[in-house]
């Protein structure tokens, strides 16, 4: 078995336990009155369905260790969606008990109404409005600042009222032990959101970072170039990314993901990252001065050199340049004498950003840059349109199940290119892509 | 493909833990 495999299924395993070991240890020791099993099986999912969206603190939490198996991107998009079956679980639980006991619906007097209920119904409805305003944000025009504030706030009145409701009704929790038990589950679930909230901000306040230069790139990009300030930063891997705090302290939710383009082999900690105007906040990093504080948070990702491989195919669609920008200027640091393959598709010719330093790289390193222009100039001799197998195929040595390929870019060209390579018959774990439209 | 890997490994967690939910009540009502 694959050890990327065998690390993956560990995950799994992991998460599983996690989630269902505390229901299944409230079998242990005095049952309460057997019921019907719809209502048992109700219960269970819902017990299930509030670990889940408690465990969601830690998927989100950044660690490194937790996100390596499968890389950050599909670590996001399985908190994306087994959010949505953990919200289906809590709010199908109601659902079936009304089912099972259709007395429950017969409401006493308003003021009469269980505290245990009035929780419910507040864990229910924040679950739901997370949902969908992760789901619609873009559609219901929501900023994004405004919706990651909105986000965790209704996910901590979720997870918070609904173990609220589960200790207020206390049917399971009569020993004490599992009452330890599930409190104890609650209390580490707070640890994290404390971690990410308070704590680690409160690390990067001590860590800042300087602004020392501000390059401005080809195809309206621009480069922060960033010293640690007063300590030795930290190291990086070529194709990983950081979270930037500009504007304000690390304890307000304006980071953003970027990716390093810098050698990660640069001395003093120096980090470079290139940004480019797409709107948000990213509109005005050509207004960040040289001199300004800013902080760091990272590095970040599983998308990085290192496995064993033949050559490095890197697939680059406009600012998805970055990473493979550092994975090329670490490759001629290191001396690296594999063959790199850049294909790099960009609208215009003008916008095909680091063109003049990639066209320099290839003294320094065995690399072929394609440029793929969709609106290509009169006269323009090189590839046109897209990224598509015919093209892969043109351009790269046949043993396409030997390569290391790595893609970054607009959604669609990755899906499209994620597509050809599957044409060619490159196995899941010879690729490695990187999305930052996370919401 | 990774978004579809991630939803793999979702559809599969999702329908474990429903699964594992059936045992838990039927552990409950045929004790």
């Amino acid at each position: 078995m694959r050890t990327s495999t065998l690390r993956g299924a560990i995950w799994l395993v992991g998460y599983l336990l996690i989630v269902l070991g505390p229901l299944f240890a409230l079998l242990a020791g005095n049952w309460p009155t057997v019921r019907d099993f719809w209502t048992e099986f109700s219960v269970a999912i819902a017990y299930s369905g509030l670990a889940m969206m408690g465990l969601q603190f830690g998927l989100t939490a950044r660690f490194r260790h937790v996100t390596e198996p499968w890389g950050e991107d599909v670590i996001y998009y399985f908190h994306r969606q087994v959010s949505l079956i953990a919200v289906g679980l809590v709010v199908v639980h109601p659902l079936i008990m009304f089912f099972a006991q259709p007395a429950l619906l017969a409401l006493p007097d308003p003021f009469e109404i269980p505290w245990g209920a009035v929780f419910a119904f507040i864990s229910v409805f924040a679950a739901i409005a997370l949902v969908v305003m992760a789901l619609w944000r873009a559609e219901l025009g929501v900023r994004y600042e405004l919706w990651h504030l909105s986000h965790i706030a209704l996910a901590v009145i979720a997870v918070v009222f609904g173990f609220l409701h589960m200790v207020g009704w206390s049917f399971y929790l009569t020993d004490p032990w599992k009452r330890a038990l599930w409190l104890g589950l609650a209390i580490a679930w707070l640890v994290l959101f404390m971690y990410v909230r308070l704590f680690r901000p409160l690390l990067m306040l001590r860590r800042p970072y300087r602004v020392v230069e501000v390059r401005t790139e080809r195809g309206d990009s621009t480069t922060l170039v960033m010293r640690p300030d007063g300590h030795a930063g930290f190291r990086f891997r070529p194709g990983q990314f950081g979270w930037l705090t500009v504007w304000g302290s690390p304890f307000r939710i304006t980071a953003n993901p970027f990716s390093f383009s810098s050698s990660a082999e640069l001395p003093g900690g120096q980090v470079e990252m290139t940004i480019r105007k797409l709107g948000d906040f990213s509109g005005a990093a050509d207004r960040i001065a040289k001199g300004q504080r800013v902080f760091l948070d990272g590095p970040y990702g599983a998308f990085t050199i290192g496995n064993p491989a033949d050559m490095h195919v890197l697939i680059a669609g406009g600012v998805g340049i970055t990473p493979m920008m550092s994975m090329i200027r670490t490759l001629a640091d290191r001396r690296d004498r594999r063959p790199v393959i850049l294909l790099y598709g960009n609208k215009d010719w003008d916008a095909a950003t680091f063109r003049e330093e990639l066209d320099s790289m290839k003294e320094r390193l065995d690399l072929t840059v394609v440029h793929v222009l969709s609106n290509p100039p009169d006269g323009w001799d090189g590839e046109r349109g897209f990224i598509d197998a015919a093209l892969l195929r043109r351009h790269l040595p046949k043993e396409y199940a030997e390569h290391e390929y790595f893609i970054c870019g607009p959604g669609p060209m990755m899906d499209a290119v994620e597509v050809a390579l599957g044409e060619l018959g490159v196995p899941l774990s010879k690729y490695h892509s990187e999305r930052y439209s996370f919401v | 493909m990774r978004r579809w890997l991630a939803l793999r490994l979702a559809i599969a967690t999702g329908i474990i833990i429903v699964v594992m939910s059936v045992v838990f009540a039927l552990a409950r009502v045929t004790e």
